[in-house]
């Protein structure tokens, strides 16, 4: 028994000491990768790339520009400040430029890889979508969807058994396959209007909910067969042409338009869910589209009808070819976390080290234990265990077998 | 009838401690639910369920550290008097086994730990389920669990490192439990520690026999 707790404690010191040595390694020698800021200009027809670090704007083939210069190429991005400096163009590409119609068509929307793993409370305020009230009040219930949809009173914490029962009558009609696998929707009251939620229901059909003076209202949307959506994110733009954007299992990019509830998809390669960020900025004359991974950046610019007009990309070395990488890679084995960039949830995310120059220093441990047990004149056949424990777990099951030691009497 | 003397020894040494203990955690459960009636009837049930659900509160938060206290007040209550000139020693002398002796003055203070958090594990659903939905209350149990494990794992931890004979070995035992306990304490979004609570209750009953290995050590005399 003695035996087996201390191979427990060893596995216990190890797990601890692979969550924490790795995490103080890159508190210390961690460098962060500066992204450039890229944007599409609808003057120059090209991406402009402004790097922050470094100070630099530069266009895509590397002519430098002032900082000033820089703005005008992005009229719609830094509007105020050309505005201020007197530098404001009256028309770009013929359209006369109103200052209205640039405030309706700008937007922002970014997708964080760790907002679509992440945990969902299941309840949510269904507002009044047309309270005429120019602020959105929020409601004294909320809903979940079960087996049918439940309003449930803050309140007094009761169901509400006559609104539920037609809610739920209004889904059934429909066609609405209980439970839910996807509710998606802006939960806050700090929005312009209410458009309520978009639901994937059990047989992954896609619906519209929201509530209209007390009542009900739920339209079920047509798309092609076999499509299926990973993650909704609704969007409150002020030109509201759409919904939401949509991303398929595929990890392709979709918007409904508010207009006859259109699926359109757009023509953006290269976006992976797992592990991309997601920012898509709108204006008067195009959509750019940033795609950000690991090693790389995509910008994609769409114009108002959602073509490819151009694109751009720029990668740079890998995280695992930098050289503290390397180092830690010859240290440690491998490393546990208990939270990830990628997930909003706690778990035990076990990443090996690339490559297996570790290997050098495991050998170098073991053989370093052995001669110290040797030193110590012990019966070698005892301590093979350890021996394995630190050719496998390294400097991790070296520091461990030496605090929890193994010295048993025969 | 070995035991039931072995029992009414740990008692005697853990009885007020954790009488007093579970007294406290009582009332801040109660002093918690307070705050939240006194949230409800001044900031409104919307409001209250609207913060919790999407900006993050988590009305239970000041119970983060009230299982760790318990886990490290019952051990030190009950181990620090036996280190206190080796009385330890007599338990070994018992005859019931030196391991079973020790593994049922485990069990017992395990166990009375384990009905401190009982109470307050209803308590906490009880009133919940006044208030709060079961998908919240649920989101809630998810994200306290790992507190409480962690009250388990600092009684096991404490246990281990004073019965540890030598102060190099408490010091090592300490920083690897220190440590440890750190990955039940993560800051995590509500109901985030889903995936990672079968693994730390494992890992938690990995722990409970850890005393063996230091009373093992006390006992042959590495010191």
């Amino acid at each position: 028994m003695e035996k087996i707790s201390r191979y427990l404690l060893v596995f216990i010191a190890i797990l601890t000491l692979a969550i924490i040595l790795p995490k103080l390694y890159w508190m210390a020698f961690e460098k962060p990768i500066r992204k450039p800021f890229i944007l599409y200009s609808c003057i120059y027809d090209d991406f402009m790339i402004h790097r922050i670090s470094e100070k630099t704007w530069k266009d895509t083939k590397g002519q430098q520009y002032t900082r000033e210069e820089y703005e005008q190429k992005l009229p719609m991005m830094y509007l105020k400040q050309l505005l201020a400096s007197g530098t404001m163009p009256d028309s770009i590409d013929g359209v006369e430029l109103d200052m209205h119609d640039i405030a309706k068509a700008k937007s922002f929307f970014r997708l964080k890889i760790n907002e679509i793993d992440a945990p969902v409370s299941g309840l949510y305020p269904l507002f009044e979508s047309q309270s005429g009230r120019t602020m959105l009040d929020l409601p004294e219930d909320f809903f979940r969807i079960t087996w049918r949809i439940d309003f449930i009173d803050a309140a007094t914490n009761k169901v509400l058994e006559e609104k539920s029962q037609m809610f739920s009558a209004a889904l059934f009609q429909k066609g609405f396959s209980f439970p839910a696998k996807t509710i998606s929707g802006l939960s806050t009251p700090r929005k312009s209007i209410d458009e309520g939620y978009l639901i994937v229901d059990s047989k992954d059909q896609l619906f519209h909910l929201k509530m209209i003076k007390g009542n009900p209202y739920v339209k079920q949307i047509d798309f092609p067969d076999g499509l299926k959506f990973r993650h909704i994110s609704c969007v409150d733009f002020k030109n509201k042409d759409f919904y939401a954007y949509l991303f398929s299992d595929k990890n392709e990019i979709y918007i409904l338009t508010q207009d006859g509830y259109k699926l359109i998809k757009w023509p953006v390669d290269g976006f992976v869910a797992s592990n991309c960020d997601l920012k898509i900025y709108g204006d008067l004359f195009n959509y750019t589209v940033i795609i950000e991974g690991e090693d790389h950046i995509k910008a994609i610019a769409l114009n108002p009808d959602y073509q490819v007009v151009k694109t751009y990309t720029e990668t740079w070395k890998l995280k695992e070819e930098q050289t503290e990488v390397k180092i830690f890679s010859s240290l440690f084995p491998a490393q546990v976390s208990m939270t990830s960039d990628n997930s909003k949830f706690i778990r035990f995310y076990f990443s090996p080290s690339k490559g297996l120059n570790w290997i050098f220093l495991n050998l170098l441990l073991m053989a370093f234990h052995f001669i110290w047990l040797y030193g110590r004149k012990v019966k070698l056949k005892n301590h093979m265990a350890d021996l394995g424990i630190v050719a496998v777990c390294g400097i991790f099951g070296f520091i461990a077998i030496h605090f929890f030691q193994n010295k048993f009497f025969d | 009838m070995m035991w039931k003397s072995v029992v009414y020894k740990e008692w005697l040494k853990i009885r007020w401690f954790l009488i007093g203990y579970t007294l406290l955690g009582i009332l801040s459960i109660g002093y918690l639910f307070l705050t939240v009636k006194h949230g409800f009837a001044f900031t409104g049930g919307k409001n209250i369920w609207n913060t919790f659900l999407f900006l993050g509160h988590q009305f239970f938060s000041p119970l983060k550290y009230v299982p760790l206290v318990g886990g490290l007040t019952i051990a030190i209550a009950q181990y620090f008097p036996e280190t206190v000139n080796k009385r330890i020693k007599l338990t070994f002398h018992l005859p019931l086994g030196e391991n079973k002796a020790l593994l049922m003055m485990h069990a017992f203070g395990a166990v009375s730990l384990l009905l401190s958090f009982l109470v307050f594990f209803g308590m906490f659903a009880g009133f919940s389920l006044v208030y709060f939905p079961v998908q919240m209350v649920t989101d809630s149990i998810i994200s306290i669990s790992p507190w409480f494990l962690a009250g388990f794992a600092s009684y096991f931890l404490v246990a281990l490192i004073v019965l540890e004979p030598e102060w190099k070995f408490r010091f090592y035992y300490s920083v690897v439990g220190g440590f440890f306990l750190t990955i039940y304490f993560a800051p995590a979004q509500t109901a985030a520690y889903g995936p990672a609570n079968s693994g730390l209750f494992v890992l938690t009953a990995f722990l409970s026999i850890a005393l063996l290995f230091s009373a093992y050590r006390f006992r042959k005399g590495e010191m």
